[in-house]
């Protein structure tokens, strides 16, 4: 399907379309930009750099209950089946984040509640004009305009959006929209395409990846590891923001004589993540801590699925509250001689 | 005022000193107005140590935070001291664990930096949005000296201090063991404009404030770790068994973990600000602890962190104490 166009004037009504499933928007929650449910049409506000909580937090929520049950019951209460979602606005980096973090949520089997749900979300991208001073995605094949993960990408034209539906997902809504929408001219393409074009060339970050995996392995034991985690304060800021980190642990919680048992967000900064019954840890400082969190990005992540698990977006650069910096590691760990 | 050549100095000869382990200060971070630790073990790593209104990281966190791997055997444990660079509200921190005995006083080498107040980064990030190269900032006389990338650009103290510094009435280090250079003269008053909004809210508004506030929380623990009175090996929020905060993440769990946080710091909250800095979802922490540092400090003339030889407060008792709250 060709590309179309909508207008501004019309915006208010392809957001009405979109709201008949549930609209998830960047908006204020607290002190903080977030995807949250749209409750009316006016919170929809589609300029910002990018949210501080990638929308990873719709499909893989902080705290997602499996099922709940009653104190010496037998019976297991199933969380009703996901209603249809719509995610409008989402950064392509946040979009191919989602490709990497599906791999592993449909590796060996698939994990219901986060592939139901993923089948029931369409995404609707919007790609960057403005990237922040840490973006690095064009260092990992990704781009302001990267189409991965994305049903139907948007571009600001300023009067109007280009819409390019990617997927059938994708195409449906453009057909829903109908009259809303108009075929987009050939310059409204090329505006675009220029758009795009000026928005990678902003992106002044860059590391070159490919040796990486490799040198990862043989610089298990560099000093390097312990000279970045000694200012790492062990929070988990870094991973709960992160767009692929996907990691979770399992929780029984009891209430009275009802009880649930959840899976919430776990980080492998966190002490706790490895800490075994018996009281050992197999990783028992910052250290090691510190060389799983880049080592499952940059290697273990590529031998099993065989992509890096970071998409550039910045987050953790932008969050850490003592600057350890992704990049001023990786660049580190290329220019470490072996 | 601040002399670098000084710093660096003092920093070698204090590395090569055989009763000191590693010593702790600031470097240039790698972007913008971000500043990093600097974990110098020997003297050449003075060349990257800076101190200027960019330094704002409390570094005491980092006495209590380095693990205590178990030693293998036949070895001796390292007991050379760490140093340790600290402004005036810093060096409270130090002060305050060495009142609860969290270290002893010849664990730690102190190296005092006068302070005239740090960045609000923040504020500055706003105003000057986009720099990615490093900057370097410097005080000048009531006013900040900003070598931005496209020139230097001078902002007047108040509109860029953080909020912690404006009504800073300890800038010098209360405890140290060299100091870099002279003092500076306090400006604060020590009043709580800030807690007075709040305490002027009814109980439902205040109710819907924190609410607001706590649900945003995603329980990263940034507050906790930085915090460098948050050093018990076993904190009550990772207890497993019993469990007394559920990992869930909902109002009522957030609430208890951030009330549990504000009380253990009563009277002990040295009021650096850390906890709020590092918060990535940016939550007014610090109006929960300047409230108990406020009801500690007028009901029973309590400050925390000024004494090493003082009690804490939970075991400093008067019998002319106030007691009207009790029913």
């Amino acid at each position: 399907m060709d590309s179309k166009k909508l207008t501004k004037d019309k915006f208010g009504g392809f957001v009405e379309l979109l709201s008949k499933q549930k609209l998830y928007v960047p908006q204020m929650v607290g002190e903080t930009l977030r995807f949250a449910p749209v409750s009316s049409k006016d919170e929809v506000d589609l300029v910002f750099s990018n949210t501080v909580v990638p929308p990873k937090s719709v499909l893989f929520p902080q705290t997602e209950t499996l099922y709940e049950y009653e104190a010496g019951g037998t019976e297991l209460i199933m969380p009703e089946e996901p209603e249809e979602k719509v995610l409008l606005g989402v950064r392509p980096c946040d979009a191919r984040a989602l490709t990497i973090v599906d791999k592993l949520f449909s590796w060996d089997i698939d994990d219901p509640y986060y592939v139901n749900k993923r089948e029931n979300t369409t995404i609707i991208g919007l790609a960057c004009q403005e990237p922040g001073i840490n973006c690095f995605c064009t260092s990992l094949g990704g781009g302001p305009a990267s189409t991965e993960g994305i049903d139907l990408l948007l571009t600001d034209l300023g009067e109007g959006y280009l819409l390019q539906p990617l997927t059938e997902k994708g195409e449906k809504l453009c057909q829903d929209a109908g009259e809303l929408l108009v075929e987009a001219a050939g310059e409204d393409r090329q505006a675009a395409e220029s758009l795009h074009q000026e928005a990678a060339e902003k992106i002044v970050r860059k590391i070159e990846v490919d040796t990486i995996p490799q040198k990862l392995e043989e610089l298990w034991e560099s000093p390097l590891w312990k000279n970045i985690s000694d200012a790492c304060l062990g929070c988990g800021a870094c991973t709960f923001l992160c767009p692929t980190c996907h990691c979770f642990d399992i929780q029984d919680e009891m209430e009275g004589f009802e009880g649930r048992r959840c899976r919430v967000w776990d980080s492998c900064m966190f002490e706790e993540y490895t800490l075994h019954t018996s009281g050992h840890n197999p990783r028992p400082t910052r250290r090691e801590r510190t060389r799983n969190r880049v080592n499952h990005k940059y290697s273990y992540f590529v031998k099993n699925f065989g992509t890096i698990a970071c998409v550039g977006c910045g987050r953790c650069i932008d969050n850490c509250p003592v600057n350890i910096d992704i990049l001023d590691i990786l660049s580190q760990v290329v220019k470490e001689a072996i | 005022m601040v002399d670098l050549e000084k710093l660096k100095n003092v920093a070698k000869e204090t590395v090569s000193r055989e009763d000191v382990k590693y010593l702790v200060g600031w470097r240039q971070g790698t972007y913008g107005f971000r500043v990093s630790p600097h974990f110098m073990t020997k003297p050449e790593d003075a060349d990257k140590l800076i101190f200027s209104p960019l330094c704002v990281n409390n570094l005491a966190t980092y006495l209590t935070l380095a693990e205590k791997l178990p030693v293998p055997r036949g070895e001796e444990p390292d007991t050379r001291k760490v140093a340790l660079m600290v402004k005036g509200c810093d060096s409270r921190a130090v002060v305050q664990q060495l009142i609860e005995k969290g270290i002893e006083r010849d664990s730690v080498y102190v190296i005092g930096c006068p302070c005239q107040g740090v960045l609000d980064l923040e504020k500055v990030e706003e105003k000057f949005p986009g720099v990615q190269s490093p900057v370097d900032v410097q005080w000048g006389d009531d006013k900040f000296i900003i070598n931005l990338p496209d020139g230097t650009q001078e902002v007047p103290r108040e509109e860029l201090l953080a909020q912690k510094c404006l009504n800073c009435r300890y800038p010098n280090p209360v405890i140290s063991d060299v100091m870099l250079w002279e003092e500076v003269e306090a400006w604060g008053n020590g009043e709580y404009a800030d807690v007075k909004e709040l305490e002027a809210m009814d109980s439902q508004e205040r109710w819907t404030f924190w609410q607001e506030k706590f649900a945003s929380c995603i329980r990263c623990y940034a507050c906790r770790n930085a915090c460098p009175m948050c050093y018990c090996e076993d904190c009550v929020l990772d207890r497993l068994n019993p469990q007394w905060v559920f990992r869930s993440n909902n109002i009522s769990e957030n609430t208890v973990f951030h009330l549990a946080r504000a009380f253990h710091l009563a009277g002990r909250c040295i009021e650096c600000g850390e906890c709020e800095r590092v918060c990535p979802m940016g939550l007014p922490l610090m109006s929960l602890n300047r409230k108990l540092a406020k009801e500690v400090r007028e009901k029973y003339a309590f400050e925390p962190g000024l004494d090493p030889e003082s009690k804490p407060f939970q075991s400093s008792y008067r019998p002319d104490d106030q007691e009207d709250f009790i029913l």
